[in-house]
């Protein structure tokens, strides 16, 4: 365990002195002045400020899911149900066209 | 605005106002560049991490607790700023303290006694852990308390006094031989 004397809990006022001289930095005025200028730019922005700061985000993130949601349909469209071939005797007949053998066997097996 | 107080300042820079927080900027700016100096070791970094340590404490200013000191605050901020920007530039930062530290083995005429204080202490700096480092200038440089050190860097009260004491020797034995020189 490190043996701390009274003098090492108060600052080294020499020490201190050195360590402000070694670390100081040239230009104090112009960083001032450039930071004023940034922090201009940059006020502290509301709520509604930043809310509509993500208002195009929000736009392309919707319609990124629209296009998705779209896609994601077609690959997943059911082909026709066994319930769309299995139309009822009289739907299709109302179909001139295609009054095929076995729905008019059904017919008129119905009639009999 | 001269009279008035940091925490005055830092509620009205919390309303909005860019003028206040200006002026905290004014304040604290050389404590801020020399902390950010201490952990960079570098002027070029050391200004960018200020900056951005400025810019952030601009975007949270809403929620500092004005019962709080202001210039701890800023000051923990500042300091979260140049680690991020050490750890992200890690080769570049390197090479500075790297270069410090082999001038001296290098070249025969930086031998102790030709190299000034402030390069001295810079070089000692640069051979300490980034902890040690933070500590001594924190405490010795700019006057922070122990306390306030150990939250600011989230590390046990022990420990900054035990980085103070271990960074201190380090530099004491430059300040030593300096003053030694200077008497002969």
């Amino acid at each position: 365990m490190t043996d701390l004397s009274h003098n090492e809990m108060a600052p080294d006022a020499e020490l201190g002195v050195a360590l402000r001289e070694a670390l100081a930095m040239p230009h104090e005025g112009p960083f001032v002045t450039r930071m004023r200028a940034l922090v201009r730019q940059q006020r502290a922005r509301g709520w509604d400020e930043v809310l509509a700061g993500w208002f195009w985000q929000g736009v392309l993130a919707a319609s990124l899911a629209a296009v998705l949601g779209t896609v994601a349909l077609r690959v997943l469209e059911v082909p026709a149900t066994p319930a769309v071939n299995e139309e009822s005797v009289a739907v299709q007949l109302l179909d001139a066209e295609r009054p095929g053998t076995d729905v008019l066997m059904t017919a008129m097996a119905g009639i009999r | 605005m001269t009279g008035v107080d940091d925490s005055d300042l830092a509620l009205r820079a919390a309303e909005g106002d860019p003028e206040a927080f200006g002026e905290l900027v004014a304040r604290h700016a050389p404590m801020a560049r020399r902390v950010a100096h201490a952990v960079l070791g570098n002027e070029q970094d050391a200004d960018d991490a200020a900056q951005e340590g400025f810019l952030s404490a601009w975007q949270a200013i809403g929620r500092y607790d004005v019962r709080r000191a202001f210039r701890p605050w800023l000051m923990q901020i500042v300091v979260n700023a140049a680690r991020d920007l050490r750890r992200r530039r890690k080769v570049r930062t390197t090479e500075p303290l790297e270069f410090v530290a082999a001038t001296s083995r290098d070249n025969p005429a930086r031998e102790v006694g030709a190299l000034d204080l402030g390069d001295k202490l810079k070089e000692a700096l640069a051979t300490l852990p980034e902890r040690q480092r933070l500590a001594v200038v924190l405490f010795d440089a700019e006057g922070y308390p122990q306390s306030e050190i150990a939250k600011m860097l989230g590390i046990p009260e022990g420990t900054v006094k035990s980085d103070v004491f271990h960074g201190r020797r380090a530099l004491r034995k430059v300040l030593e031989s300096v003053k030694e020189e200077w008497d002969d």
